[in-house]
C-alpha cells in the first residue's frame, strides 16, 4: 500500500498594534520611512536608569482582538523578560507575556472550499515589544559576508500581538485561508493596518509531516513569508520536501528555514540552531496587569461586527451568492459602503455587482477607501436607479461613474459632461441617427442586401454603431427593429 | 563660621532668609570635599564647577522671590542617579563616559526644590558590595579610621555625609547599601518601603529590591529629603500613587508610651562584635525607659534563609539588567571580529569581578533545569520572610535590630571572602526582601571610636513610625559628629 502524508501545520502571527505610541514608551508607532534612530528615546533604546510604563490601548487592543477570537481573557496577567544577547535588542532582553498571555484558548471558523466549516484553535494571544532592526552591509547584502552591521532602534518598542495558533491546519489553502481570516480581522477592528509586505503581520509556520505507516517527522519552523501566496506556496514546497525525504526513509531535521521567494524553495539558515535559553522571569519593572473591573464588557459593547457576522448577514438578510458576500465583506468600509447602498435603495444583487466590479477598480487606481470615496452610496444608488428605469444605459452609466469618481463632479453634472442626456434616444431622433449611419456605410448595405451576411454579423456591427452614436442611450430592441426597416426598404 | 558643619534645614533657612548665600554655602563644602578627598576618595566625580554655577541660579532664583525649600543645601548623589549632562559610572569600567540625557526622578525634586549636587559619590560596582572597595575608580576610606572601609554600596555617600562634603546624600538600597555603610559612618540613613521613592534614573542592579534613599548627620533633614523625594512619579510603574505624610511631624515624639518594640530573640548568640551587641542593648533600653513595651521577636526564616535568598533573587535580576551593557550602543566597547567576541571583550574587560559573580549565580539560577530548584523556590522564601514580618508586626509597631553585624572593618579583610562579606547584611537584606522601610542610625562609638548603628524597621509605609522611634533615639544618643575625615 503506498504511503499518505499529512501535514501537521502551526501558525504564529506576530501583528504590530495601530496604536498612536510605543508599548512602554511615548514615541510614535509611525516609523516607516524615518531617518534611522530618530524615532527613538530613553525607554525604547533601553538606557540605564529607564523604565517602562504600559500603554493601556495596546491593552485594550490586543483584548479586543482575543474576544473576536473567542478566547478566554485573563484578568490578572503579568510581562516576562525573553533574555537573549543580541544587537536590535537594546536592553538584551524583550518585555513579553509567558506563563500568563492575556488571553488562552480561542478558535477561527474557517470555511472550506466545499462549504464545510472548520474551527482552527487558538493556543495563546500576548503582548510583546518589537526589536530593532539590523542592516548588514556587504556587497552582497547577506550576513555571512557582513563587514559591519548598522542598527536602527526606530522600531524597537512597537507593539506586537502575538497569536499561536494549535497546530490544526492541514493544508497550504488553509493555513493562508486562516491569515486571511485574522488579517481581515485585525483590519476589521481597527486594531492594525494587517499589511504583510511592511511586516505589520508577520506569519511563522511550524510544519511537520505524519506518514500513514507511524512515522512523524519533526517540525521546521518556515519564516520570511511575505504573502497571503508566499505562506502557500512555501508551506506547498515544504510539504513536498519533507514528504519526499519519509518517503526515502530519511529523517526531517528540526530547524529553522527561510523562504526564498524568488527561488521559491525554503532553506535552511544555515546558522547552526543552538538551543535557546531565554532565561525567563517576571519583569519586575511592570506590576502585574490587572484588568479593571468592567473593562471587558467594555470592550466587548465596542465591538463592531466581526467580518464572518457581515458575511453571514449578507448572504442571508440580501440573499447575495457567498463568492460576492465573501467579497463585500472582505473590508469593513466595502461593507458598510454597500449596506448605505442597500438602505438607499438599491437593489442588494445591483448594488454589489457594482461595487465588486466598479468600485474596485477605481479604488485600486486610486488606493483610497471607501470610506472617504468621492462617489457616496446616495449617489451610486441614484445611478443604478437611473440605469434600471432605463434613463441610462450600463455603458454610459460606467462612464458617468467615472467622471464622478474622478473628477469629483455630482450625479447631473457627470451626466452633463458625459453628454448622455437622461431619457432614451429613440423614435424619429433615433430613426435620423441610423440614417445617417446607413450613409456613411453604403458598402456594408451593399453587402447585406446582396446576401453575403449570412451569419448577420453585419448588422450586428451596423447596431453597434448606432449604439455608440447614442451613448447608449437607445433601446436595443427599437436599433435593431428600426435598422431592420431601414434595411428592407 | 564652618558652613558646611550646619543641618541642611537650617541652610536652608538661612539662605531662604538672605542671611547666607548659596554660593558661600556651596564654597564652604567645596573646601570641605577638596581637602580631604585626597584621603577619603568618597567622589567618582566631584563637580565643583556645576554646583558653583547651579548655586548662583539659586540665589538669583531666590532674589526674584522663588520658594525653594531646600535653597542652596548641597547633596552628593550615589554614581548611580543619573544626571544629565553628567557622566553616570555606577563605579564600573564598562559605562565608560556615558551621560544620561535625563536626571534621575529623586535627584530632580531635590534640586526643584534648590538643593545643589556637588558631586557623584563611590560605589561598589553596580552597588554590589558592602565596603566601596569593589570600585573600578579605588576603595572609600571610612572618615572615622582611613584604614578602615566606610561599608557599602553606598559608602562613597556615607563617608561624604559623615565627613560634611554635604550635608545630605542619596543612596540607593538593595540589601543593605544604605543602611550599613550609615551605621559603619555614624550618619542616619533611611531605606524608604518599595514604590515609596521612583526609581525613574537609578541605574538597577535589583528591580524589586532597589530603592533611593537619604543620609544624613541630622534627622529632621532626613525626614525632609525624604518628603522632597517620594513625590509620586509616573514614569515608575512601582511607585504607588498617592501623596506622602509630612515626615518631619513624626519627629514631634519625644516618647514611645503605648509604643511596642520588638527585637530579635536571642540576639546575643548571633554572631556580631561584642560592641554591636551592647549599643543594640543600649538601644532597647531607650525605648523601654521611653515608655514602649518591649517584645521579644523572632525571625527564623529571615535571619536563616534570607541571605541565600536574596543572592539568587538579587544575582537573577542583575544578570538581566547588566545584560545591556555590551558595547553595541554606548559606554566601553571593545572591538571584535565577530559580534560574539565583541560582547566577550566588552563585558570581560568593563566588570569587574564580583559583578561578573553575580551575573554567573543569576544566570545560571534562572537557566532551564535549574529555574525551579532556585528561582522559584527562593521566590516562595521571599513570601515566606514577608509573611514572617507581617506576622511580627501584629504584635509590635516597629523593630530594632543590628544594622551591621560588625563595626567598620579593614580594607582588604574581607575581599578576599565573599561569603564574609554577605554576613555584613544578614540583618539588612531580608527588610529588601520584604520591602519594608528602615533606618539605620548611630547610637554610639566603639572604645576605638567608630560608630555603631541600629536600624529601625516598621510594616509597609511605616515611615513615620522610624522616624519616631529615631526621635526618641537621637533625645537620647545626641545628633551624629562630623567625623576628621583625616584631618588634623
Ligand atoms: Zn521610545
Amino acid at each position: 500500500m503506498p504511503l499518505s502524508f499529512t501535514p501537521v501545520i502551526g501558525l504564529e502571527i506576530h501583528v504590530q498594534l495601530a496604536t498612536v505610541s510605543k508599548l512602554f514608551c511615548s514615541c510614535s508607532t509611525d516609523y516607516i520611512g524615518q531617518k534611522p534612530n530618530t524615532n527613538v528615546c530613553p525607554v525604547c533604546l533601553g538606557l540605564p536608569g529607564t523604565l517602562p510604563v504600559l500603554n493601556g490601548r495596546a491593552v485594550e487592543f490586543a483584548t479586543k482582538t482575543a474576544l473576536a477570537l473567542n478566547c478566554r481573557v485573563r484578568n490578572r496577567t503579568r510581562f516576562h523578560r525573553k533574555n537573549y544577547f543580541y544587537p536590535d535588542l537594546p536592553k538584551a532582553y524583550q518585555i513579553s507575556q509567558y506563563d500568563l498571555p492575556l488571553a488562552v484558548g480561542g478558535y477561527v471558523e474557517l470555511t472550506e472550499a466545499d462549504g464545510s466549516k472548520r474551527r482552527i484553535g487558538i493556543q495563546r494571544l500576548h503582548l510583546e515589544e518589537d526589536t530593532g532592526k539590523l542592516v548588514h552591509i556587504a556587497s552582497d547584502g547577506r550576513l555571512s559576508g557582513a563587514l559591519y552591521s548598522l542598527v536602527d532602534y526606530n522600531r524597537a518598542g512597537i507593539p506586537l500581538m502575538e497569536i499561536v495558533s494549535a497546530p490544526d491546519i492541514t493544508s497550504p489553502a488553509q493555513a493562508k485561508e486562516y491569515v486571511a481570516r485574522l488579517r481581515q480581522l485585525v483590519r476589521y477592528l481597527g486594531v492594525s493596518d494587517g499589511d504583510m509586505e511592511s511586516g505589520s503581520l508577520r506569519v511563522d509556520a511550524n510544519i511537520s509531516v505524519k506518514v500513514s505507516d507511524g512515522r512523524w517527522g519533526k517540525k521546521s519552523e518556515i519564516k520570511n513569508m511575505n504573502s497571503l501566496r508566499a505562506i502557500e506556496r512555501a508551506l506547498e514546497y515544504e510539504i513536498e520536501r519533507q514528504s519526499s525525504m519519509l518517503a526515502r526513509g530519511e529523517e526531517v531535521e528540526q530547524e529553522t528555514r527561510h523562504w526564498d521567494d524568488a527561488a521559491g524553495v525554503t532553506r535552511s539558515s544555515r546558522s547552526k540552531e543552538e538551543a535557546h535559553d531565554y532565561r525567563y522571569f517576571p519583569e519586575p519593572d511592570l506590576l502585574p496587569l490587572v484588568l479593571e473591573e468592567g473593562f471587558l464588557e467594555e470592550i466587548a459593547e465596542s465591538m463592531p461586527e466581526l467580518p464572518w457576522e457581515v458575511f453571514k448577514r449578507f448572504e442571508e438578510v440580501y440573499g447575495i451568492e457567498p463568492e460576492d458576500a465573501a467579497l463585500l465583506s472582505e473590508r469593513r468600509d466595502v461593507a458598510a459602503y454597500f449596506e448605505a447602498c442597500v438602505k438607499a435603495g438599491a437593489s442588494p444583487d445591483k448594488a454589489a455587482n457594482w461595487i465588486k466590479t466598479e468600485l474596485f477598480r477605481v479604488m485600486n487606481e486610486c488606493k483610497c477607501s471607501a470610506d472617504d470615496f468621492p462617489v457616496r452610496p446616495e449617489a451610486l444608488t441614484e445611478l443604478l436607479r437611473k440605469v434600471e428605469q432605463g434613463d441610462l444605459s450600463a455603458t454610459a452609466a460606467k462612464d458617468v461613474f467615472g467622471l464622478m469618481a474622478g473628477q469629483g463632479l455630482r450625479l447631473d453634472e457627470a451626466i452633463k459632461a458625459a453628454g448622455v442626456s437622461v431619457g432614451k434616444v429613440s423614435g424619429g431622433a433615433l430613426k435620423d441617427i441610423i440614417d445617417e449611419v446607413l450613409r456613411e456605410n453604403a458598402e456594408v448595405i451593399e453587402d447585406i442586401k446582396s446576401g453575403r451576411d449570412k451569419k448577420g454579423k453585419k448588422v450586428k456591427f451596423l447596431q453597434g454603431l448606432v449604439m455608440r452614436r447614442t451613448k447608449g442611450q437607445a433601446d436595443p430592441q427599437e436599433v435593431s427593429e428600426l435598422l431592420d426597416e431601414s434595411l428592407n426598404n | 563660621m564652618e558652613l558646611w558643619k550646619l543641618p541642611a534645614w537650617k541652610i536652608a533657612e538661612e539662605v531662604r532668609r538672605g542671611n547666607l548665600s548659596a554660593s558661600q554655602v556651596v564654597e564652604s563644602h567645596i573646601r570641605r570635599m577638596e581637602s580631604l578627598e585626597p584621603s577619603l576618595n568618597a567622589m567618582i566625580t566631584p563637580m565643583p564647577e556645576e554646583a558653583r554655577r547651579r548655586a548662583l541660579a539659586v540665589d538669583e532664583a531666590l532674589s526674584k522671590g522663588t520658594d525653594l525649600p531646600l535653597a542652596g543645601v548641597p547633596v552628593a548623589v550615589k554614581d548611580l542617579l543619573c544626571t544629565e549632562g553628567i557622566r553616570t559610572t555606577c563605579g564600573s569600567r564598562v559605562l565608560g563616559e556615558w551621560k544620561s540625557p535625563y536626571t534621575a526622578s529623586a535627584v530632580r525634586y531635590l534640586e526643584e526644590n534648590g538643593a545643589i549636587v556637588i558631586g557623584k559619590t563611590n560605589m561598589d560596582e553596580f552597588a554590589m558590595g558592602s565596603s566601596t572597595e569593589q570600585s573600578a575608580f579605588g576603595a572609600t576610606s571610612n572618615p572615622w579610621d582611613l584604614s578602615r572601609v566606610p561599608g557599602g554600596s553606598s559608602g562613597g555617600s556615607a563617608a561624604a555625609v559623615a565627613a560634611g562634603y554635604a550635608p545630605i546624600a542619596l543612596g540607593s538600597d538593595t540589601g543593605g547599601s544604605i543602611r550599613q555603610p550609615a551605621a559603619l559612618c555614624g550618619v542616619y540613613g533611611l531605606k524608604p518601603t518599595y514604590g515609596l521613592v521612583s526609581r525613574w534614573g537609578l541605574i538597577a542592579y535589583a528591580s524589586s529590591l532597589d530603592q533611593v534613599g537619604p543620609f544624613s548627620r541630622d534627622l529632621v533633614d532626613l525626614a525632609l529629603v525624604l518628603e522632597v523625594i517620594s513625590a509620586y512619579d509616573p514614569l515608575d510603574s512601582t511607585c504607588v500613587p498617592g501623596s506622602r505624610p509630612r515626615y518631619r511631624d513624626a519627629l514631634k515624639a519625644h516618647d514611645l508610651k503605648g509604643q511596642r518594640i520588638g527585637f530579635l530573640k536571642g540576639y546575643q548568640d548571633f554572631d556580631m562584635d561584642d560592641e554591636v551587641k551592647e549599643k543594640l542593648a543600649f538601644a532597647l533600653r531607650i525605648c523601654q525607659e521611653g515608655g514602649a513595651e518591649m517584645m521579644e521577636v523572632s525571625l527564623p526564616v529571615s535571619t536563616g534563609y534570607g541571605l541565600p535568598c536574596y543572592y539568587i533573587v538579587a544575582p537573577a535580576e542583575a544578570s538581566s539588567n547588566l545584560a545591556r551593557y555590551d558595547g553595541v550602543q554606548y559606554g566601553l566597547s571593545e572591538e571584535g571580529k565577530s559580534i560574539l567576541e565583541l560582547y566577550l571583550k566588552t563585558r570581560g574587560k568593563g566588570f569587574g569581578n564580583e559583578v561578573k559573580r553575580r551575573i554567573l549565580v543569576g544566570t545560571y539560577v534562572l537557566s532551564s533545569g535549574y529555574y525551579d530548584a532556585y528561582y522559584l523556590v527562593a521566590q516562595k522564601v521571599r513570601r515566606l520572610i514577608a509573611d514572617e514580618f507581617a506576622r511580627a508586626f501584629s504584635a509590635v509597631d516597629a523593630l530594632i535590630m543590628p544594622a551591621s553585624p560588625t563595626v567598620a572593618f579593614k580594607k582588604g579583610e574581607k575581599l578576599d571572602d565573599p561569603i564574609q562579606m554577605y554576613m555584613s547584611d544578614l540583618f539588612t537584606l531580608p527588610v529588601n526582601l520584604a520591602g519594608l522601610p528602615a533606618v539605620s542610625m548611630n547610637v554610639g562609638y566603639s572604645k576605638a571610636g567608630l560608630p555603631v548603628g541600629v536600624q529601625v524597621v516598621a510594616p509597609k509605609w511605616g515611615e513615620m513610625e522610624i522616624l519616631k522611634v529615631a526621635s526618641v533615639l537621637t533625645d537620647a544618643v545626641g545628633s551624629p559628629k562630623v567625623a576628621m575625615g583625616g584631618e588634623g
